[in-house]
């Protein structure tokens, strides 16, 4: 087991650092910056797979809604946007943070950030909706070190560095293994066609005639993002590995 | 690029329709609902991709102008888009009386011991009941464990309609080795025309038991009915038919008794039309006529149901006995005789 022990400070040292936590402590009272005040002006340094506030990405979104669906804490409700699409909104009043929906998300359009304490006035402002996610929010920053443990084979270290840890993070994205949709049943199939009304990228595609409906699959134009397989009423498509 | 799993094109033939102009369901709905020949069994409900529902004891689609996809599933499986009634005692491969000796139910609890045995055997892997709830209104229940009916009173008979296929469709979806399910003979018609049309229904239902039916009630009717005769829902443990009276039993002993002939203006219209007593189409019938007080007649039409009794009568799980296949005659003849009914165009 290991001790942390307090380190001895010279008496210099100590008044330096009273002056310091005063003076800090002056100028919030008189002109706040936030609502809680952090001290020291340092934050831990935050692991890039951190589960904090969500990032959206409306142009990945594929309006599947498996976020609103798997969200255990009933925190993302899908809102009609104005181009007939629906994109998420996050009730941090709910949000548990489990990130599920990250995981779900097949388009790639919810990523996370670093950002894991904001301070809200009242509950309603806890909705935060899908435009408030898209750009990058504004933060009043009043670290001015970042402190990163540091696990070596032997023992525990704390490292201080003079530079502020950016809260946004750059996603690598997920190796694509290329699917397409097809059909596993054909003689259970229905022809209703919310498949092909479905389709974003317009490879489902039917023709009637002489009473005989044909339906076809363009495997070249599926992008497998598996909107037909989740609509499909007799669930007989599935995505396969193209 | 096809792959070995799927395809990428197929062909659905799609059906006629006697009113070209129109949409499928309006087809359905000039034909058998507005007709009064639908026997509101939900076959179309359960294939719909859209919205039909029942709204005011009716099959109906809101706004279907403008939402139904126009696909035909709806009228490929509706049992009496082209109506061939059936009547009779339909083929058999034996005709025995039981009673469970684990179960309580209606009369012999046999339907229960046949779909347990079932899950037992490994034949399915759930099976649909109709429940009720505390106000006496049918919701369902995928019962996959025995212990789950010890908890819910699932067995006995509802004389109201429940939303069977659309839960079969659901059933279907998740079951792994199959499914079954037990209805009046409208909703047995039902499941069999979904077999013929959608091979998923064939592979997955394994079991599908009749239940004898004379005729059904809306919830709505039949509830008011029961109100105003004083049942009170809340101590109501059981109803009955039997020999011309309807009997309600509550928990604490009293009887409400009342000839069948008054509840006859609130019969279903559909059920009018309907000739089928013994559910032909099932792979076994059940109903408490034809067997003494206690049993049930059961009606074994197939190879697995019998499989099922030889299982039952090798664990012990049931008393057998003679039944009487011409105690049947009469409400055989009595459904027969509202063939009459049937317009014909």
């Amino acid at each position: 087991m290991k001790k942390v022990t307090v380190q001895e400070q010279g008496l210099g040292e100590k008044v330096v650092r009273h002056a310091t936590a005063i003076g800090v402590a002056m100028k919030e009272s008189v002109y706040p910056l936030t609502a809680t005040v952090f001290y020291p002006r340092e934050r831990k340094k935050m692991p890039d797979n951190l589960r904090g506030y969500l990032m959206f990405d409306p142009d990945k979104c594929i309006s599947c809604w498996e976020c609103a669906f798997v969200c255990p804490a009933n925190a993302i409700q899908m809102k009609a946007a104005p181009n007939e699409r629906y994109y998420p909104t996050v009730d941090y009043g709910k949000c548990i943070f489990c990130h599920f929906c990250v995981d779900s998300c097949s388009g790639g359009a919810l990523k996370t950030t670093k950002i894991h304490d904001v301070a809200y006035k009242d509950m309603d402002e806890m909705l935060t909706l899908t435009e408030e996610m898209i750009e990058e929010p504004e933060i009043i920053r009043e670290d001015k070190k970042s402190v990163e443990y540091v696990i070596d084979e032997h023992d525990l270290h704390l490292k201080r560095v003079r530079e502020v840890d950016t809260l946004f993070v750059e996603v690598t994205p997920p190796v694509e293994i290329p699917m397409v949709s097809q059909c596993i049943d054909r003689a259970s199939c229905i022809g209703c066609r919310v498949c092909e009304e479905v389709c974003e990228s317009g490879a489902i595609s039917s023709s009637i005639e002489r009473g005989v409906l044909r339906m076809k699959i363009d495997t070249d134009k599926c992008t497998g993002c598996g909107l037909c397989v989740k609509e499909c009423s007799m669930q007989i498509l599935r995505l396969v590995k193209k | 690029m096809a792959t070995a799993i799927g395809e990428s094109e197929w062909e659905v033939a799609v059906p006629e329709k006697p009113l070209k102009d129109k949409v499928y369901f309006e087809n359905l709905k000039a034909k058998v609902i507005d007709t009064n020949l639908c026997s509101r069994c939900l076959t179309c409900a359960a294939i719909c991709p859209g919205g039909i529902t029942v709204v005011e004891n009716k099959v109906d689609f809101p706004d279907y102008e403008n939402q139904c996809l126009d696909c035909g599933a709806c009228v490929r499986v509706c049992p009496r888009f082209v109506y061939e009634p059936k009547s009779g005692l339909g083929d058999y491969i034996d005709f025995i009386a039981g009673r469970s000796k684990r179960f309580a139910g209606q009369d012999g609890a046999m339907v229960t011991e046949l779909i347990v045995s079932a899950i037992e055997m490994g034949m399915i892997d759930r099976g649909l009941f109709a429940g009720r709830d505390d106000k006496w209104a049918t919701e369902m229940f995928h019962v996959r464990d025995p212990e789950q009916l010890a908890i819910t009173s699932l067995g006995g008979t509802k004389y109201t309609f429940a939303d069977v296929l659309p839960a079969l469709k659901e059933a279907v979806r998740f079951t792994k080795r199959g499914v079954g399910v037990v209805g009046t003979p409208c909703i047995v018609s039902g499941v069999r025309k979904l077999q013929q049309e959608f091979p998923i229904f064939r592979e997955k239902v394994k079991l599908v038991v009749g239940l004898f039916c004379t005729e059904n009630f809306h919830y709505s009717d039949i509830s008011k009915f029961l109100q105003e005769k004083g049942v009170d829902f809340s101590k109501l443990i059981k109803t009955d038919i039997t020999k011309g009276k309807f009997i309600a039993t509550m928990s604490d002993g009293e009887k409400v008794k009342f000839k069948v002939k008054e509840v006859e203006e609130i019969v279903a219209s559909g059920c009018n039309v309907c000739t089928d007593f013994t559910a032909v189409e099932s792979d076994a019938s059940v109903g408490s006529v034809g067997s003494e007080k206690g049993f049930s007649t059961v009606i074994v039409r197939e190879g697995n149901v019998r499989e099922i009794i030889s299982y039952i009568k090798e664990k012990g799980y049931a008393d057998f006995g003679d039944a009487k296949p011409e105690e049947l005659d009469y409400l055989i003849n009595l459904k027969k005789g509202r063939e009459k009914n049937i317009k014909r165009d």
